[in-house]
């Protein structure tokens, strides 16, 4: 069976339930406290929508990260996520009256931002591609956290403080600015990251992107803002804040839906597998595989084991791009050998459950394509070796015939003629004459039996004079009245016109046999290039097609010269035979 | 005049007809030789084989068909080795004047076949008792032969065959005003209008019995 080299899932065992459940009621506490502290300390214009912003964020990073844990148990974002939802719990300890919660708040107030930040960078895999990226993320942190000491230990940050060494407020100030500085300067590194990374990215996922990219975006340059904003005093302190808490909500959101999306994908895989149930040519394959990767630009290469190298649709020989080329690749083995790939859009990488599913439908699809190629080369193999093998007995019984005719039969005319000619010199005798259309006699019978056995062996005047003479005298000689229409123009070839014949000989047979009939019809016409062969009778129907009616063999040789022959026989419905018989 | 290919037996049939006092013109071994022969000497009667070279297809009843055609003086007696009701027709779908169409194996029944050759010759015809017994084989629901006598029966069988009334009177050994009483019963229950010519009526009565 055919495998996909892409392997999905399954490497890393899923979190336990029950871990999961405890971080999501953690989640919902943290939430709940931090809803709490706000409300109780805040001391903005409107600690409630505050408190129910900070709400909103832990409980959709929590959630959605355990969500994505669960599905994608490979993927690191999902933790990550979750871990991120945890942080507005730690700065919001910050408005707290105690002043151990209140010190561990302020140092850690910017965590919030630089873990939003990592969660961002680190889309979709959960892990920071390229030194740029870590560097960014490393700085964040440092800014973050390592500026945030100083600042404290200079006493920079009101008097709960529990670091403060000295009360030097210009000093940390300066610190403080630099902070503010360092990390709105990361925070719009990462937006220009972003915003290359969508660039990069392929136009077919595109919308998902960007919607991702649009909200990441948003997001970080309202912290940068926000932070600015914040440690000025500026204009529309609050309300900033509140769009920057409801935005930075959002991208869980859209990271969910995209997630519940590419499971849908899976379904477009099945209807891919719908389409691809029957052998499709390798354009329509490639075509229905494009719309279920909703990838334009996918290509399908073929393995060519003959010529060991890659072709196209066309069969020209082809290079798979390598990995730096912005193309991807997927091999579709069957047993070990390259059988085709499918090079497509990077960002499809994004989607690995819906790349699995399609690379495995395309996968059947070329083993179906390949089975019923091999299968319809057999069909075509057997239907010529059965039409040889009728046509070889054929040509053997149609010598045998003529030698019966051209040898035995012409010697014994030519006997019974001297034995007359000897009765006539003879007439005075009229013992030896007797004695001699005794023998004379003999010759006769011997003559109607061979002559039986001849017809038998191949009906000579169907391939001297055609069918239509030879069905006067079948229909002549059948047990019922027969009405005979035959309606051809010309002669047919020789097998053709035989097994119409036979058809009719072993039908009009049947019909004396077992059909109880008053009647039956012979019917030949020639319509869009076959010949249709149908006998009807109005008799008892309900005929045996499998034993004894000879209706197998005249199967096999009608199906021999690629026609078939039906049956219609209901009970007291008399019987209708039909072949129909392509001719050229 | 004998086209047939079987060198045996065409000389057999010359010595046959030779020794009935006919006078053989010609023989032959293929198809396009007797339509020249038959061209050059019109004979009375050209007796024909339907197998003949090259292809033992339908060239014998080809050139049958087309000396009928041409030269409708000559009589044409065709001898096959089987005996089909539509080769029958085919031949004597015109008119059966002057034609006949036996088995091969007649010409061991030298009385009969000679006859037969006479009455083709003289413009009658002469058609195998197979085919005869084929049609009247035939079973039928309403079938006005099931009407007739058997004795009715034997006299169609011979007229149906070629035989003058005086050939069946001889052959049923009753007299010609009681062949004469029959056929025209015969004729009254088949409900076919009584011909004067005796070929004339073979061909009626083959249609008859066909349809």
């Amino acid at each position: 069976m055919a495998a996909t080299a892409l392997a999905v899932g399954g490497q890393r065992a899923r979190p336990p339930p029950k871990a999961l459940w405890s971080i999501g009621v953690a989640g919902c506490g943290a939430a709940a406290v931090s809803i709490a502290l706000l409300v109780a300390n805040d001391g903005g214009s409107e600690p409630r929508v505050h408190a129910a912003l900070v709400g909103w964020i832990v409980v959709a990073y929590v959630l959605c990260g355990l969500i994505a844990w669960t599905l994608r148990p490979d993927s690191r974002f999902g933790p990550l996520m979750a871990a991120a939802g945890f942080a507005p719990l730690v700065s919001t300890l910050a408005v707290s009256s105690a002043d151990l919660p209140y010190t561990v708040g302020e140092a850690l107030r910017l965590l919030p931002v630089v873990l939003f930040l990592h969660v961002f960078l680190a889309y979709p895999t959960g892990r920071l591609r390229g030194l740029l990226e870590r560097v960014l993320v490393a700085a964040a942190y440092l800014v973050a956290i390592g500026f945030r000491l100083p600042t404290m230990l200079l006493g920079g940050s009101g008097s709960d403080n529990l670091l403060e060494v000295v009360h030097q407020p210009g000093s940390a100030a300066v610190v403080r600015w630099a902070q503010v500085i360092g990390i709105s300067t990361v925070v719009l590194a990462a937006v220009g990251v972003l915003i290359a990374r969508v660039r990069v990215a392929g136009r077919p996922l595109r919308r998902p992107r960007d919607l991702f990219a649009m909200s990441f975006v948003l997001a970080l340059v309202l912290l940068a803002a926000g932070v600015v904003i914040s440690n000025t005093g500026g204009p529309a302190k609050e309300p900033m804040r509140a769009v920057t808490f409801a935005v930075i909500g959002i991208p869980p959101l859209v990271f969910l839906r995209a997630l519940l999306r590419s499971r849908l994908a899976r379904s477009a895989a099945a209807d891919l597998l719908v389409e691809l149930r029957s052998d499709p040519a390798p354009a329509v394959l490639r075509d229905a595989l494009a719309r279920a990767l909703r990838d334009p630009s996918l290509t399908l290469v073929y393995w060519l084991p003959e010529f060991e190298s890659w072709a196209d649709l066309e069969g020209r020989a082809v290079e798979l791009p390598q990995p730096d080329e912005g193309r991807a690749t997927i091999l579709i083995d069957r047993a070990g050998v390259h059988v085709a790939a499918l090079v497509h859009d990077p960002a499809l990488d994004n989607e690995p459950e819906l790349l699995a599913a399609v690379s495995a439908g395309a996968a059947i699809a070329l083993e179906n394509g390949r089975l019923h190629a091999e299968l319809r080369a057999r069909l075509v193999e057997l239907r010529g070796s059965r039409a040889r093998v009728i046509e070889a007995g054929q040509s053997e019984r149609q010598r045998l015939e003529r030698n019966l005719h051209d040898g035995a039969q012409q010697r014994l005319i030519a006997l019974s003629l001297d034995l007359g000619l000897l009765e006539e010199r003879l007439s005075h005798n009229p013992d030896a004459t007797g004695r001699l259309r005794e023998a004379r006699h003999e010759i006769a019978l011997s003559l109607a039996e061979l002559r039986d056995v001849a017809r038998g062996l191949h009906p000579a005047v169907v391939s001297g004079h055609g069918l239509a003479v030879a069905l006067e005298s079948l229909a002549a000689r059948a047990p019922v009245r027969v009405r005979l229409r035959v309606d051809l123009d010309a002669r047919l070839h020789e097998g053709l016109e035989v097994a119409a014949y036979y058809v009719v000989a072993e039908s009009l047979t049947n019909v004396g046999k077992h059909a109880q009939a008053m009647s039956a019809t012979v019917d030949i016409t020639r319509v869009n290039g076959q010949v249709v062969v149908e006998v009807v009778d109005d008799g008892i129907g309900g005929a045996d097609t499998e034993r004894g009616s000879g209706l197998r063999g005249l199967a096999d040789r009608v199906e021999a010269l690629g026609g078939r022959l039906r049956v219609w026989t209901p009970r007291g419905g008399g019987t209708r035979v039909r072949a129909e018989i392509p001719c050229a | 005049m004998i086209a047939e290919d079987s060198v045996l037996l065409r000389e057999g049939l010359a010595r046959l007809l030779g020794d009935a006092g006919f006078d053989v013109v010609g023989q032959c071994g293929d198809a396009e030789e007797l339509l020249i022969k038959v061209r050059s000497y019109p004979p009375d009667v050209a007796i024909v084989d339907i197998r003949l070279p090259p292809t033992h297809q339908d060239e014998g009843l080809r050139a049958a068909l087309r000396i009928r055609m041409e030269h409708p003086s000559v009589g044409v007696l065709v001898l096959s080795q089987y005996i089909e009701l539509g080769l029958a027709m085919k031949l004597l779908s015109e008119s059966a004047e002057g034609a006949g169409y036996l088995l091969k194996d007649r010409i061991g029944d030298v009385k009969e076949f000679v006859a037969a050759v006479r009455r083709v010759a003289d413009g009658g015809s002469a058609l195998d008792p197979i085919i005869v017994s084929t049609l009247l084989a035939r079973r039928r629901s309403d079938d006005p032969l099931a009407r007739l006598t058997p004795r009715e029966r034997d006299v169609l069988e011979l007229m149906a065959g070629g035989s003058s009334n005086q050939g069946i009177a001889d052959k049923l050994v009753i007299s010609l005003r009681a062949v004469e009483k029959y056929v025209s019963s015969i004729f009254g229950k088949l409900g076919l209008p009584s011909t004067g010519s005796e070929s004339r009526r073979v061909l009626a009565v083959l249609l008859y019995l066909r349809s």
